[in-house]
């Protein structure tokens, strides 16, 4: 071959792209059917706060780390999975995908760029709400600080996780809602390995290690907590882009 | 939009594609199919179902062939990211990005290109097909006709050496489609690659231009297109004669009527008994057989060619 397209050319800017993917990420996946969705069931978890607040609890500290540990087990992952898996997953489900593919620029920064718009919509939609819960029943600052560290962690990791499924699975919504609810749910509960295999599980070490309390299968130390999960983060961006890089685009 | 892609000395092929074959499942969609490509509009004609839509796909690197080989500008367009810069696609879906309007989207085409100046391009592009860069409306309120248009518009924004249209005339008005036409000769003759799919003959026709036919996966025809024209009128046609003395008619036919063969099929339910003839002069025989009714005092009710609709044409090319 003597005319050949890749002339060895300086890497360009891929600056300006991630900024404009981002941005048409976070427009197309911040629907007002999702936005209300997952706002309402922020909005349970605070009604709930405050009804747990009324009651009076008599270890509130204890009652606010168990309420804290619940949300960022569930309604965290849940709400990331409807926003996470329609980012470039509603894209290759409708065909637009080819737009964003067939250009000059490298799959980890459309993967990249659905992260941060995932990140971005779940950090006011589930993160602010779960904590204002938590503060309801118990303002403690070691109890906020280790729910806003373990929150962002979660919503890190799982981001990268439905991100990923969103190009990896034509249905990635109840494959995610499966993942969450049986996998974590019931290897995080069955025993000290298992547990190492589910996201919450470093999650509620965070919880453990900022407040003191016991939490069941909390075993990790801080540094495990937020460590595994980000380098979950970082292992699941790669496998996607990877993924995106050899996929059927329509 | 004026440019220089100084690739008119190219002496090797902008597209090559050697032996390809690609199967989903059991259905085999494109079938050893072998063809280069230079400056100038190809038309990619073929039914329903040919394999028009994942060939062009294919050589855009958004599916890998089973088999075989596709160079684009010497590249595999699959995995090799600069030469994705120099291909324009206009996909056969209509999805775009609903949340934008037409000229975010192209200005979006136009950073993910890289162009230093992506406002100004995407003005440019839209303004090529027509379309107001103010209209700042949703692509989702647009007719079908403008999103096609959009589409276009996309595909132009990195000045592609290969533009692919998947069926771009779909849901244009005639004035539209004859604009689009005159605009893909003039990004021809500006040097590009321009392929151009299509399941209507007269359209393909209009491109007046080299043409590949495909049918049922295979490379069933290329040429100009009056070539492919003559082939078709060529081929031996079919037609149904429905008459009151069908065995007379026959008789008469063969024995004066220039025909190929000659068959009669039995009446039916409802349906009188007809003759059905081969020929391959169908204008000369439609004289004819007029002629010959009178002579045998038969009544013609019906003379219908069996075989005109593009499938049997399509049909015919592929016959091994
Ligand atoms: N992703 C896919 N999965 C399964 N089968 C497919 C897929 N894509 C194409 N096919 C099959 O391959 C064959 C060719 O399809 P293709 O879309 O390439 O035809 P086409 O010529 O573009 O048709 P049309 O004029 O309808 O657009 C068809 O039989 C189709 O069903
Ligand atoms: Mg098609």
């Amino acid at each position: 071959m003597t005319a050949t397209a890749t002339t060895p050319t300086n890497t360009p800017n891929q600056w300006p792209a991630f900024v404009a993917v981002y941005r048409l990420l976070l427009r197309s996946v911040a629907t007002p059917g999702r936005l209300i969705a997952i706002g309402a069931l922020a909005a349970v978890s605070i009604f709930t706060a405050v009804v747990v607040h009324i009651s009076n609890p008599y270890d509130s500290l204890g009652a606010a780390t168990g309420y804290a540990n619940a949300n960022l087990s569930t309604l965290v992952p849940v709400a990331v999975l409807v926003f996470g898996a329609a980012t470039l997953g509603d894209l290759a489900d409708d065909g637009s995908l080819v737009y964003l593919w067939l250009r000059p620029v490298p799959a980890r920064v459309h993967v990249l760029a659905a992260w941060a718009a995932t990140v971005t919509i779940c950090i006011p939609i589930v993160g602010a709400p779960v904590i204002l819960a938590t503060a309801l029943i118990e303002p403690d600052s070691s109890l906020l600080a280790g729910t806003v560290v373990g929150g962002l962690v979660a919503i890190s990791a799982y981001s990268a996780l439905f991100v990923m499924g969103g190009i990896r699975f034509r249905r990635a919504l109840p494959w995610g809602l499966v993942y969450i609810l049986i996998w974590e749910g019931f290897v995080a509960s069955a025993g000290q390995t298992a547990a190492k295999l589910a996201i919450r599980s470093y999650i509620r070490s965070i919880l453990a290690e900022y407040t003191g309390q016991s939490i069941k299968l909390a075993e990790f130390t801080l540094a495990s907590g937020i460590l595994v999960p980000l380098g979950v983060t970082v292992v699941a961006l790669a496998y996607a882009s990877r993924r995106l890089a050899r996929t059927d685009i329509a | 939009m004026t440019t220089t892609l100084g690739i008119a000395a190219h002496t090797t092929p902008i597209v090559e594609v050697n032996g390809v074959s690609k199967w989903f499942g059991d259905v085999v969609s494109v079938s050893d199919v072998s063809f280069s490509l230079g400056v100038g509009v190809t038309a990619l004609l073929g039914p329903n179902g040919a394999g028009k839509s994942t060939l062009l796909r294919m050589l855009c690197g958004l599916t890998p062939p089973d088999q075989g080989t596709i160079r684009v500008l010497g590249a595999d367009p699959r995995t090799d990211l600069p030469v994705r810069g120099r291909i324009g696609i206009v996909p056969q879906q209509e999805a775009v990005f609903e949340a934008f309007d037409a000229f975010s989207f192209v200005r979006l085409a136009a950073i993910l290109n890289g162009v230093s100046d992506p406002d100004l391009v995407a003005r440019q592009a839209l303004a090529t097909v027509e379309l107001d860069p103010a209209d700042r409306r949703k692509i989702t309120a647009y007719s079908k006709g403008m999103r096609q248009r959009v589409k276009v518009a996309q595909a132009l924004v990195n000045d592609p050496v290969l533009l692919v249209l998947d069926e771009p005339l779909t849901g244009l008005d005639p004035r539209q489609r004859g604009h689009m036409i005159e605009l893909f000769a003039r990004l021809g003759a500006q040097g590009r690659c321009v392929l151009v799919s299509s399941h209507v003959l007269d359209e393909v026709e209009r491109f007046g231009s080299r043409v590949l036919v495909v049918a049922q996966g295979r490379l069933a025809a290329t040429g100009d297109f009056r070539a492919i024209r003559n082939l078709m009128d060529d081929r031996p046609h079919q037609i149904r004669v429905r008459t009151d003395k069908p065995r007379d008619l026959a008789a008469a036919l063969l024995e004066k009527g220039g025909v190929l063969g000659v068959r009669i099929e039995a009446a039916g339910p409802g349906r009188p008994a007809s003759v059905v003839v081969d020929t391959t002069e169908a204008p000369r025989f439609r004289r004819t057989v007029a002629v010959l009714a009178r002579d045998v005092n038969a009544t013609l009710w019906e003379v219908t060619p069996l075989d005109d609709d593009l499938e049997s044409v399509f049909r015919y090319l592929v016959q091994p």
